[in-house]
C-alpha cells in the first residue's frame, strides 16, 4: 500500500473541504471494505484518505409511519439486515444488505459507501432503486436532494460534484399492503459478487398490483430500472403466468449486460428473466400476507 | 478395537491448544531483529523477450537495501527469469528493504523492457503447429503415428523376408497423420496391457467422451513465506512454512551449490499445503540470496494475488476416453489420451493417466498422455495429484455405460472391481503388479448402506451420484527419538511436518505401546540441524512412514525400559511386564512393581543412561488407499445452480488410529472436490491468469453444502502400524465424477468438463 496522509473530520462541511480540496486526490473511507482492497492492490492510489468515521449524526436508521424511513450513510449493512422495519417493509434492502460479503464484513461495510462506489453489481442499489430512495448529499455549501435513479452516471461514477458527501437516504412509507424482494444470482452461497442481482416490489390496491418497481444490477453499466417490465405488470390484473413471463422477457430485452469472466452477456439476460419472473412473484406474495 | 486403550480413540489434536489459542508460530509470525522485506520483481506479461532490467531508479529509493537478479546466483542454476518471460507474474529480480511499502514501491521501479510474443493457454491449441513454441520447435508423436513407427520397426528388423510394400503404406499412413504431430510437449508417458483394437472389436457397447478439467490451486490459507538469515560466516538459517524442510534444505544447497551442512531450515507451523508446499523456488531461494547480499535477514511473503500468479497449482487436462464393455456389463477395455497443462515448465502429473483403469478388472489397457507447455506457471501436487482429474473421466463414463446399459450404477461397479490377487493394470505399487488385500467392496458397499441405495428417492431436479477412487499410500524415511522423563512423561522428537493430525496419531502409538496416558505424551519438531532426517509430509505417507518410525521407537524403548526395571528388581526380563505405566513382576504372590517415572529417574545413575528409544524406519510395501462417495443434488433447471442435499464418503483407512482425524480428512478432501466440481478453476486468456484472488477465484464455504457424513471403513493394511493405511488424499478423489453423476441423473445432462458452473449447466440443459 502507498503512504497516505489521513484526516479524521468531525464535520460534513469539514470533510466536504478536505475533498474539494485534494480533489482527484482525496478519496473517502467510510466501511473501508471497497477502499482498503483497491489501496492493498494498488488500483487506487489516494494521497489523502478522508475518514467520515468521527462525524456524528451520519449513522442510524429512523422510521416514521408518516414520513418514512431516513438511513445514515454510514449506518452499517448488518444494521440494515437485522432492522425489524426494514424487515418487514423494506424487505429488498435488508436482502441486498444481507447480500454483501461475509458477517464480518456487514459490520464495517455501510451503505453511503456500497451506493457511493457505484458497482453496477452493488447488491443494495437495485432494493434503494425500487424503494424509491432519494439521495440527501451534503457539501460544504449545503445540502441537495437526489433522486436514486438519478445517482448513477456509470461504473464507479455518480452526478456527485467534488466536494460532496453522500449523508443519508430517504424512503417513503411502506404500506402493510406492499412487498419487495432481492435476488442474487451467484454460485457461492454467500460471500460472492453478483452475477446479477434482481429486486422487485409492488404494492396492492383492492388486489391489483400497483407501483411495480424492478431494479437490476450487474448487467448494464449501472444499476437500471426495468421500466418496460414495471408497465406490464401494472397493465394487466391478475398477474398470471403469462403476464410474469412478458415482464420477464421485457427485463431481459432492457437490461444491457456485458460478457466477462463470470459469465456471459446472453447468460446474464437469461437470468434477468428468471430473477425478475421470481421476485415479482415473492414480492406480490408478500404484499398479500 | 477394544484391545488399544489410546489407539482407535476421537482424541483432541496435540496441536489444537496452540492453534485456537493462536500461540502456533506460522511462518508469517517470525520476526528477527534487523529484519529487511522482500518482494519479487514479477513479469508483467505471460509471454515476452526480455530486452534490458534496470535497476537504477529503485536503487535509488530510499530504504531499498538490495536487488538481486540472475547474475547473483553465481551457481548458475535458473533462479530468475533473464532472456525470456513465460507467464504472467514470472520471476525476474527481487528486492529487499526496511519497509515492505518501500519494497513493493522499489520492485514497481525495476524498469524491464519486453518484446512481447504471442501466447497460447489452451493445451488444445499449444499442440497444434500453429501455436508459438515456449521452449523448441522439436515434436512428438501421436499414439497412431506411435504404433505405425513401432510397426515399422519391427518390419525393417526383420531381416527373413522382403517387407517393402508394407513398409510404404506405412510411411503413407505416416504421411497424412500429420495432426498426430504434436508441438510444445513438455513430457509424454505410454502404457499398454492386453489388446485395446481386440477388446473394442469384442465389445458390445463403446462410449467415448472428452473430458475437459480446469487447473485449480491448492488455495492453503497460509501464502508461501521464508525468512533467510545469513550469518556472518555465510551459514544459513531458513525459517520456512513447508511441507518438507529436507527437501526445502537439499533444494537451497543444490540451486545455490551450498553443503548441506551450511544450511538449517527451521520449519514453522504449516498454514495448510496439500500438495503445493514443497517448492523451494518460490520465496525460500530468492530470501536466501537478498539475506547472503544484506547480511541482514530478510523475509518474502506472497501475497495471496502472487500465489495465484506465481503458485505451483493443480494442473489442468484434456482426457479422451473410450470404454468397452458387454452386454451384461464387463469392462473389456479402456484407452485414455491424456493432455495435461503443465505451464511453462514440465512436470505435471501426467503419470497419473494410468488411473483411468479405477478399481477395475480391464483386461486390455492403453494409456498416452502428454504434458504440454502454456503460458502459464508450473504445476506441483494437489492431493492425489492428477488422480481427481482422471477419475473424474473414468467414473463418469462409467456412470454413463450404465445409464445405456440399464444396469444400477453402484451394482455395475460391484461387478467389475478388482480383488486380492488380480492383475492390476498397469501394475501396482512398489512393482507389485497383483491386488492385496483392500477393501474396495466393502467401501462401495458402505456408502451405499449409509445412503440405503436401494431405496433411494428423489424430487423433482434431484439426483444421486456415485463414484470410487483409489491412490497409493505413499511410503518413505523417517526417524525419531523417544524419551522417557523422571517423572513419567514422555517425549518424542522427530523432523517430519504435522499434517493435518500426524502429530496426533504419533503421540497415540507411543502412548499405546509405552503404556502411558495419551496426555502425558508431548512431541517436539525439530528443524533439519537437529531432527533426524524425515520424509516430506505429503502423498498420505506421514501416518504410515513415522507410525511405523514411531512404533519402532516405542518398542526401543520399552526394552530399555525393561532391562533397567530387570536390574533395578533384580529380575529377569522374562518375568516382567510393562502396563498402566509401571514394569510389575510376574508371577509372584507379593506383586512387585515400578513406575516409568522411578525408572527414569533410576536410570540417571546407570551404566546405560537415560532411557532413549530410538525407530528408523524407510520403506515397506504399502497397500492402496481409496475412497467411495455418494452425492444427492438439487439442480435449479432455470437458475444452472447445483445444490447438495447429502454427501456421504467412505474410505478404507485400514485402521482409523484417531477416527476424528481421520473423519477430518474425509470431510476436507470432499468439499475439495466438491469445489473443483462446482467453482473453483483458474481462468486464464491472452493477458495470463484473470482471476488471481479469492473474489473470482471461488471456494466454498460452510454454507455451501451440508456436513460431509464420513463413514470409516477398516481393512487391516499389512504392513502399516496396527493395519493404519494414508487417509489424507484419496476423499478428494471421487468427489468430482460423484457429482457429474448426480447431475446427470438429476436432469438427464452430463457435464464433461469442469467446473459445473451455473452457465455451463444450462449450456448443457439446452442441448438436452
Amino acid at each position: 500500500m502507498r503512504n497516505f496522509e489521513f484526516f479524521e473530520p468531525t464535520t460534513v462541511e469539514e470533510a466536504s473541504s478536505l475533498l474539494a480540496q485534494y480533489n482527484g486526490k482525496a478519496r473517502l473511507l467510510a466501511g473501508g471494505t471497497d477502499l482498503i482492497i483497491g489501496m492493498k492492490a494498488r488500483t487506487e492510489m489516494p494521497e489523502y484518505v478522508i475518514s467520515l468515521e468521527n462525524i456524528p449524526g451520519l449513522d442510524g436508521i429512523t422510521y416514521d409511519e408518516g414520513s418514512g424511513l431516513r438511513v445514515g450513510a454510514m449506518t452499517k449493512m448488518r444494521a440494515l439486515e437485522t432492522d425489524a422495519i426494514i424487515r418487514d417493509r423494506y424487505t429488498a434492502l435488508a436482502e441486498g444488505a444481507a447480500e454483501v460479503g461475509s458477517i464480518q464484513i456487514r459490520h464495517l461495510a455501510t451503505l453511503g459507501g456500497n451506493i457511493g462506489h457505484a458497482s453496477p453489481a452493488a447488491d443494495a442499489a437495485a432494493a434503494l432503486l425500487v424503494l424509491d430512495a432519494q439521495v440527501q448529499i451534503g457539501s460544504a455549501d449545503g445540502q441537495r436532494t437526489v433522486p436514486i435513479d438519478a445517482l448513477f452516471t456509470g461504473p464507479g461514477t455518480t452526478v456527485l460534484e467534488p466536494g460532496e458527501i453522500i449523508t443519508a437516504f430517504e424512503f417513503p412509507p411502506r404500506p402493510a399492503n406492499s412487498g419487495s424482494q432481492y435476488l442474487k444470482q451467484k454460485i457461492r452461497e454467500v460471500m460472492d459478487l453478483a452475477f446479477v442481482g434482481v429486486a422487485s416490489a409492488v404494492t396492492l390496491n383492492d388486489g391489483a398490483v400497483e407501483n411495480t418497481r424492478i431494479g437490476l444490477a450487474a448487467v448494464a453499466p449501472t444499476p437500471i430500472r426495468a421500466t418496460e417490465a414495471e408497465g406490464i405488470i401494472n397493465r394487466y390484473h391478475p398477474v398470471t403466468k403469462e403476464i410474469l413471463e412478458q415482464a420477464a422477457e421485457a427485463a431481459s430485452a432492457q437490461s444491457r449486460p456485458i460478457s466477462d469472466l463470470r459469465c456471459s452477456a446472453e447468460y446474464r439476460r437469461q437470468i434477468v428473466g428468471v430473477l425478475t419472473r421470481r421476485t415479482v412473484q415473492t414480492a406480490i406474495n408478500r404484499a398479500q400476507s | 478395537m477394544s484391545e488399544y486403550s489410546v489407539l482407535g480413540k476421537k482424541l483432541p489434536r496435540v496441536d489444537g491448544l496452540e492453534k485456537v489459542t493462536g500461540a502456533a508460530q506460522y511462518g508469517a509470525d517470525i520476526h528477527r531483529a534487523g529484519m529487511l522485506y522482500g518482494k519479487l520483481v514479477r513479469s508483467k506479461h505471460p509471454h515476452a523477450k526480455i530486452l534490458s532490467i534496470d535497476t537504477s531508479e529503485a536503487e535509488k529509493l530510499p530504504g531499498v537495501r538490495a536487488i538481486v537478479t540472475q547474475n547473483d546466483v553465481e551457481s548458475g542454476r535458473r533462479v530468475f527469469a533473464t532472456d525470456k518471460v513465460l507467464y504472467l507474474g514470472e520471476p525476474i529480480a527481487a528486492v529487499a528493504a526496511t519497509d515492505p511499502d518501500i519494497a513493493e514501491e522499489a520492485a514497481e521501479l525495476v524498469r524491464i523492457d519486453y518484446e512481447v510474443l504471442p501466447v497460447v493457454q489452451d493445451v488444445m491449441q499449444s499442440i497444434q503447429p500453429t501455436a508459438p513454441r515456449l521452449h523448441s520447435d522439436d515434436t512428438k508423436d501421436g499414439p497412431t503415428r506411435r504404433t505405425i513407427k513401432a510397426q515399422l520397426k519391427k518390419l525393417q528388423d526383420d531381416e527373413s523376408q522382403d517387407h517393402s510394400a508394407e513398409i510404404a503404406e506405412l510411411n503413407a499412413q505416416l504421411g497424412i497423420l500429420e495432426d498426430e504431430l504434436y508441438y510444445n510437449i513438455s513430457a509424454e508417458t505410454h502404457s499398454a496391457i492386453g489388446d485395446v483394437e481386440a477388446g473394442f472389436a469384442e465389445s458390445d457397447l463403446v462410449v467415448e467422451d472428452t473430458y475437459v478439467i480446469p487447473r485449480v490451486h491448492q488455495t492453503y490459507m497460509e501464502p508461501h513465506v521464508s525468512v533467510a538469515d545469513v550469518d556472518s560466516i555465510g551459514k544459513i538459517t531458513v525459517w520456512a512454512s513447508t511441507q518438507g524442510p529436507f527437501a526445502i534444505r537439499s533444494g537451497i544447497a543444490g540451486t545455490l551449490g551450498i553443503p548441506l551442512n551450511r544450511i538449517n531450515v527451521i520449519p514453522t507451523t504449516m498454514g495448510g499445503g496439500f500438495g503445493g508446499r514443497f517448492g523451494v523456488a518460490l520465496t525460500h531461494v530468492p530470501a536466501v540470496l537478498l539475506s547472503q547480499k544484506t547480511g541482514r535477514p530478510v523475509k518474502l511473503q506472497m501475497t495471496r494475488e502472487e500465489e495465484f500468479l506465481d503458485g505451483r497449482p493443480a494442473p489442468g487436462c484434456v482426457i479422451k476416453l473410450k470404454t468397452g464393455v458387454t452386454a451384461d456389463g464387463r469392462i473389456l477395455v479402456r484407452q485414455a489420451l491424456g493432455f495435461w497443462d503443465s505451464g511453462s515448465v514440465s512436470g505435471a502429473s501426467i503419470g497419473s493417466t494410468i488411473r483411468v483403469r479405477g478399481v477395475y478388472k480391464i483386461p486390455n489397457l492403453k494409456v498416452d498422455a502428454y504434458g504440454v507447455y502454456t503460458n502459464k506457471s508450473g504445476t506441483a501436487a494437489y492431493r492425489a495429484p492428477g488422480t481427481p482429474q482422471v477419475a473424474f473421466a473414468g467414473e463418469s463414463q462409467l456412470d454413463e455405460i450404465a445409464r445405456q446399459l440399464g444396469i444400477d450404477p453402484v451394482e455395475f461397479r460391484l461387478k467389475n472391481l478388482r480383488e486380492e490377487g488380480d492383475l492390476i493394470p498397469g501394475g501396482g505399487q512398489r512393482g507389485g503388479s497383483n491386488e492385496p488385500k483392500v477393501g474396495y467392496k466393502e467401501t462401495l458397499q458402505a456408502v451405499a448402506d449409509a445412503v440405503d441405495w436401494k431405496n433411494r428417492t428423489k424430487g423433482p431436479n434431484q439426483g444421486w451420484g456415485v463414484a470410487i477412487g483409489d491412490w497409493t499410500n505413499g511410503c518413505g524415511p523417517g526417524g525419531m527419538y523417544v524419551s522417557v522423563h523422571e517423572d513419567g512423561s514422555v517425549r518424542i522428537f522427530h523432523g517430519s511436518m504435522d499434517i493435518t493430525g500426524t502429530d496426533t496419531a504419533l503421540a497415540q502409538i507411543v502412548a499405546e505401546i509405552l503404556t502411558v496416558p495419551y496426555e502425558q505424551v508431548t512431541i517436539t519438531r525439530g528443524d533439519t540441524d537437529s531432527a533426524p532426517y524425515a520424509t516430506g509430509s505429503g502423498g498420505s505417507v506421514v501416518t504410515f512412514t513415522m507410525g511405523n518410525t514411531a512404533k519402532l521407537a516405542a518398542e526401543d524403548t520399552c526394552q530399555r525400559i525393561l532391562e533397567l526395571a530387570a536390574e533395578r528388581l533384580n529380575t529377569g526380563l522374562e518375568n516382567l511386564e510393562l502396563k498402566d505405566g509401571k514394569v510389575s513382576v510376574l508371577a509372584q504372590d507379593s506383586p512387585r512393581s515400578i513406575s516409568l517415572g522411578e525408572l527414569a529417574a533410576y536410570s540417571l545413575s546407570t551404566t546405560g543412561g537415560p532411557i532413549v528409544g530410538k525407530g528408523s524406519f524407510a520403506r515397506q510395501p504399502s497397500t492402496p488407499a481409496l475412497a467411495a462417495q455418494i452425492a444427492k443434488i438439487e439442480v435449479d433447471p432455470e437458475a444452472g445452480r447445483i445444490k447438495v442435499l447429502k454427501m456421504v464418503s467412505s474410505q478404507d483407512v485400514g485402521f482409523a488410529i484417531n477416527p476424528m482425524a481421520v473423519e477430518g480428512q474425509i470431510e476436507g478432501g470432499t468439499v475439495q472436490g466438491y469445489a473443483w466440481a462446482t467453482m473453483e478453476e483458474m481462468q486464464y486468456d491472452e493477458n495470463g491468469n484473470v482471476n488471481p484472488g479469492f473474489v473470482d477465484y471461488r471456494v466454498p464455504t460452510s454454507a455451501d453444502l451440508p456436513t460431509v457424513e464420513s463413514v470409516i471403513v477398516e481393512v487391516e493394511a499389512p504392513n502399516g502400524p496396527f493395519g493404519a493405511k494414508g487417509v489424507g488424499e484419496p476423499p478428494i478423489i471421487p468427489t468430482l465424477a460423484a457429482m457429474a453423476n448426480a447431475v446427470a441423473d438429476a436432469v438427464g445432462v452430463r457435464v464433461t468438463e469442469l467446473p459445473m458452473k451455473p452457465e455451463r449447466v444450462l449450456d448443457a440443459l439446452s442441448r438436452k
